[in-house]
């Protein structure tokens, strides 16, 4: 697709804009706010459980601290792990599924792999290699990528699949180009676009799955914020409190809800055919014949 | 037929060997003495020799291997150490309280979400139809722990209708067991809903532009008589396999549902043996909630083969 096409494209799809605009919203917010609000660790005694004000937007929790510093702080934090699993995740599932599409031997072994991941529940992995080494970043980054990393591959393989089986792949092959350039140049900028569409959506995913291993308290420790911990650290003060329950997951469902959005619609502008399902259908809505 | 069914049971056993041995691994990644850090420092040298011996951690790596694997393949899936049991009752005795949640919230979230379908295809110009996306992606973004407490604050602390937290077998004591299991059921179905909604209306807007429902509609049916008669029962084969998949994902991912609700399944099994380092334990649950992901995911593939003739030739 051209540069152009492509941001005409993204220009007719509201849904696209809007969810592109949020969640820049959302990261320009996190990166900065922190620098502005009151420190994470300052404590107002004399202010705990405080219910929102002009002093405190979002609230103090039970030790006197500003929910509002604490939820954009915790927002980098889950914002910025989300984003290292997803790259994580993508590298190595773009490459483990280009390599099992275009090598029909590495396919029979990778592809087992990836369907032992896929069975395997995810959840269970990573709260025991968070016991095991130890909760924290690293940990969790490690097992979210082991988790994540089947369902990038799976929909690469598909796609290189049915890639490497095209004439122009023989006719490289036939002109004597080794495998890892007609990888490179061929197959790699075919799956590209349907990668970058699922890593969104693997992106999403995995902000849910810390936000539970973090409300476990399998995922990065307090004091440091994160959606999760702070929503885990609140459910002691449910009915005094509620606010301290009610931001942090207002932002996590925000958050997942546009990258979703930004991962559905950015498929329509990739994928060709559900973009022709989608001009089919807005033909039908036109016509008053076809739809009855 | 049986060349699928030999092809499956080859899967099934190399998905449960990769599972078991990758369990085998991060059990021995923990930094330390496994038996020092059960028993504590004050245990004696022939204590630890002895709790070693029952975790199957004396020898080199490839003997202790080995040695599980046989085990394995015999059906002896080990001692728990926190409950002093073999580990497959103590999984079975924990098994009936996540199917009563996998079962009530698949079978409730698959109605309803058929409902709204219909609906939508009957009447697609209707405000429920329009916005049914909107709705279902907002609630597949929704954080199941998030909504549990929520669920909890407004129906528990605020209204009082249903308990809190609680659980009580369905056939023994049902009138303790209904009220407290629909607070964790309907955490469960408003995500379910929110999927299943999304595959439907995926599968049915896929169906409806067929050519065989033009011939339909040329024949003079109305387009109710089309939606229902033809495109719906088509749309739904689709939704077997994500329903399967689904159901025993469930089974494996409510953990945090049951560790919210203070339910007595899986999930919480396998939580409480993670936090106690219950090796054994973690290890049985595991491959026991793999080789129910794989047997239902199997199921499914043979019913197919027994609904639509198509799949049974090929």
């Amino acid at each position: 697709m051209r540069p152009h096409t492509l941001i005409t494209s993204v220009r007719r799809n509201p849904a696209l804009t809007t969810a592109i605009v949020v969640l820049a919203a959302m990261v320009v917010a996190v990166a900065l706010l922190p620098l502005v609000l009151p420190s994470t660790r300052a404590i107002y005694p004399e202010s705990r459980l405080m219910p929102p004000s002009w002093a405190h937007p979002l609230g103090t929790d039970s030790y006197g601290r500003d929910v509002l510093s604490r939820l954009v702080t915790g927002g980098r934090y889950s914002l910025g792990l989300a984003a290292l699993i997803t790259l994580c995740a993508g590298t190595l599932g773009l490459l483990v599924g280009m390599v099992s599409g275009f090598f029909r031997t590495a396919d029979a072994v990778l592809m087992r792999l990836v369907d032992a991941g896929m069975a395997f529940p995810g959840i269970v992995l990573a709260m025991s290699l968070a016991v095991a080494l130890g909760p924290s970043m690293s940990t969790e980054l490690l097992a979210l990528t082991i988790v994540f990393t089947p369902f990038v591959a799976r929909v690469i393989r598909s796609r290189a699949l049915s890639v490497s089986g095209r004439a122009y792949i023989d006719a490289a092959r036939a002109a004597g180009v080794p495998s890892w350039k007609i990888l490179l140049r061929h197959v790699c900028p075919n799956v590209l676009p349907l990668a970058v569409v699922q890593l969104v959506i693997v992106s999403a995913m995995s902000m849910l799955v810390d936000g539970a291993l973090s409300f476990l308290g399998l995922g990065i420790a307090p004091p440091t914020p994160t959606w999760g911990n702070m929503i885990s650290d609140g459910r002691d003060y449910l009915t005094v409190a509620p606010w301290l329950v009610i931001f942090p997951g207002v932002a996590l469902l925000a958050c997942v809800f546009f990258l979703n959005l930004l991962g559905s619609s950015l498929r329509a502008v990739v994928d060709p055919r559900t973009r022709s399902l989608n001009a089919l259908q807005r033909l039908r809505a036109r016509s008053p014949l076809a739809s009855g | 037929m049986p060349q699928l069914l030999l092809r499956r049971a080859r899967d099934l056993v190399i998905v449960l060997w990769v599972v078991g041995t990758v369990m085998f691994v991060v059990i021995r990644l923990v930094p330390g003495d496994p038996a020092v850090s059960i028993l504590g420092d004050t245990a004696t040298p022939e204590q630890l020799a002895v709790l070693r011996d029952s975790l199957g951690l004396s020898g080199s790596w490839y003997e202790q291997y080995a040695a599980w694997l046989g085990r394995v393949i015999s059906g002896d899936l080990g001692t728990s150490i926190s409950f002093s049991e073999p580990v497959l009752p103590v999984i079975l005795g924990h098994v009936v309280p996540t199917l009563t949640l996998a079962v009530f919230s698949t079978v409730i979230s698959f109605t309803v979400a058929l409902m709204i379908t219909l609906w939508g295809t009957v009447r697609p110009r209707s405000l429920a139809a329009r916005s049914v996306t909107q709705v279902a992606s907002l609630g597949m973004a929704l954080p199941q722990f998030w909504v549990a407490l929520i669920v909890i604050l407004v129906f528990a602390m605020v209204l009082g209708w249903f308990p809190p937290s609680g659980y009580a077998d369905l056939l023994t004591d049902p009138f303790t067991a209904v009220p407290s299991l629909v607070l964790p059921v309907v955490v469960l179905v408003v995500g379910d809903v929110a999927v299943y909604l999304i595959f439907l209306r995926e599968s049915v807007t896929n169906e409806m532009s067929q050519l065989y429902l033009r011939t339909a509609r040329s024949k003079g049916l109305s387009e109710t008589r089309v939606a229902l008669g033809h495109a719906l029962p088509n749309a739904l084969m689709p939704i077997l396999t994500v329903m399967g998949g689904h159901f025993a994902t469930l089974v494996g991912g409510v953990v945090i549902v049951e560790t919210v609700f203070v339910i007595p399944g899986l999930g919480s099994l396998a939580l409480q043996a993670i936090s106690t380092r219950d090796y054994p334990l973690v290890q049985g649950v595991t491959l026991f909630v793999t080789l129910l992901f794989v047997v239902v995911n199997l199921l499914v593939d043979l019913s197919y083969a027994l609904i639509d003739p198509k799949v049974r030739v090929s």
